[in-house]
């Protein structure tokens, strides 16, 4: 089994489940524990001492919105006090120059995370709400001011599948961004009651790899994807080409390998739950400031057992057998196989080749 | 560097021991890492402003087998290193 360092290396805090916005696709709204009432700042500030003797790196504040706690800056300085950097992740309506400039002195934002969805208004808005283009545009303009590093997360879905080109000429010509990321609405939180309006159909998901490729040939390196159309476009193409060509099997595939988060990082909800993963908020493995989060984190049966996926062969499961693909594919999101299945240790057939092409899906042209 | 120098880790720097008693340090301020193999944790560990590079040589030879003869160097030239990223600062006037 791969070897999990002492301590997560990154950890990330629901510090809110209040949210100004109810986006359609939303991942947090109603999953477990995302109901509750949010911590007093104190609990938070003794666990970011405990981080600190852990020798935690980094902190991500998400939330709900992150930015809806009036004690936001408290927060930030007991991260920089305990000698951890942070990353916000915000739907950035609530961003203002002084937040900002605060935000910047204190030397330790690695990234405030902003999620844009559309070109204009009538794509952006239709999933998360009238207004929500205009207040994430002029976030991420306050933030460019602030000379605040930036990220914007793209997550595709039915309605912006046809706008993908004239998202990416916002963001990296209007705006000059270096590169964005792309995701796809998952079957997770809010979606799965609305997955039959939001997420991408097989035809389209096609559509979004060419359109994504195609834009990655003409932005080179300023397209990034660690799920959804385009990083399945390029490890579909390359396991393509490999099943045909008889290749050797890619290096970690064969077995359950696709998530190292469980690894180097861990995750905390909004009531002081610790579960392994912001999208695996069923397994509780303990609560902050009762636990002992080192001792949790090497010996707790619950994150010990998904770490052991990295022993499991695709081969041994029925879903996968027979299937040419089985040594360059690592079986996919264990939290997608548990939102979709109801088990975390089994491949996820969300972003799985072999169902794709059965049920119609097309892969991209290459030139 | 000389043998009575004083260093001093900068106070917001971190040490990260990794798996197989490696570790790495790092800069919050600047996001940077530095790796350092068991030997460097030990003698990071060791800088506690009271003990000078000949006084760390010394501990080391007490609790460690077949130190070199030029450890004296090669930790000098480490904390050396630890200056120059900004990790760490130099107590005594003069002392490189
Ligand atoms: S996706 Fe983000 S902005 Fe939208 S409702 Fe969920 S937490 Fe709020
Ligand atoms: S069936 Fe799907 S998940 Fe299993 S090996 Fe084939 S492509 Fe991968």
């Amino acid at each position: 089994m791969m070897r999990a360092c002492r301590t997560p290396r990154n950890v990330e805090i629901c510090i809110t489940n209040q949210c100004n916005l109810r986006c359609t696709y939303c991942s947090h709204f109603s999953s477990e524990g995302s109901g509750s009432d949010d911590l007093p700042t104190g609990e938070w500030l003794a666990f970011f001492e405990e981080l600190n003797r852990c020798s935690v790196l980094e902190v991500v504040l998400g939330g709900g919105e992150p930015l809806l706690r009036g004690d936001l800056m408290e927060l930030v300085n007991g991260i920089v006090t305990n000698r951890m950097r942070f990353r916000i992740q915000t739907n950035g309506l609530l961003l203002t120059l002084e937040l900002a400039a605060s935000l910047r002195s204190t030397g330790r934002c690695h990234q405030v995370q902003l999620s844009i969805d559309g070109s204009c208004p009538e794509v952006h808005d239709h999933f998360r709400g009238d207004g929500s283009f205009e207040g994430v545009i002029t976030g991420l303009r306050i933030l460019q001011k602030s000379r605040l590093p930036i990220s914007v997360r793209v997550t595709v879905h039915k309605r912006n599948v046809d706008d993908l080109e004239r998202i990416a000429t916002l963001l990296l010509e209007g705006f000059g961004l270096p590169a964005f990321s792309t995701n796809s609405a998952s079957y997770m939180g809010l979606c799965r009651q609305n997955a039959d309006e939001v997420q991408l159909g097989v035809e389209e998901h096609s559509r979004a790899m060419e359109a994504l490729l195609r834009l990655g040939d003409r932005y080179p390196g300023r397209i990034l994807a660690n799920a959804g159309p385009l990083s399945n476009a390029r490890h579909w193409l390359d396991m393509e080409r490999a099943r045909k060509e008889g290749l050797d099997p890619f290096p970690d595939c064969g077995y359950l390998r696709s998530c190292g988060g469980v690894f180097s990082k861990i995750t905390v909800r909004a009531d002081g739950v610790i579960v392994p993963c912001v999208q695996m908020t069923h397994i509780e493995l303990g609560r902050i400031n009762r636990s002992d989060l080192r001792v949790l984190w090497q010996e707790h049966p619950g994150i010990l057992s998904l770490r052991r996926r990295w022993d499991v062969p695709l081969g041994s499961f029925e879903f996968c057998r027979g299937c040419p693909y089985i040594p360059y594919c690592r079986g996919n999101c264990p939290a997608l196989a548990y939102t979709i299945l109801g088990v975390e240790n089994h491949p996820s057939p969300d972003a799985c080749l072999r169902r794709f092409l059965d049920s119609g899906g097309k892969l991209p042209r290459v030139s | 560097m000389r043998s009575e120098a004083l260093v001093l880790p900068m106070p917001r720097i971190v040490l990260r021991e990794e798996t197989d008693d490696w570790a790495i340090l790092f800069d919050p301020d600047t996001a940077a890492t530095f790796g350092v193999n068991p030997m460097g944790v030990l003698v990071f560990r060791l800088l506690d402003g009271s003990r000078t590079v000949r006084d760390i040589v010394a501990e080391i030879r007490e609790r460690c087998t077949d130190v070199p003869s030029d450890a004296e160097r090669i930790v000098g030239d480490f904390l050396e290193e630890l200056v120059t990223r900004g990790m760490a600062e130099l107590r005594t006037p003069g002392g490189r």
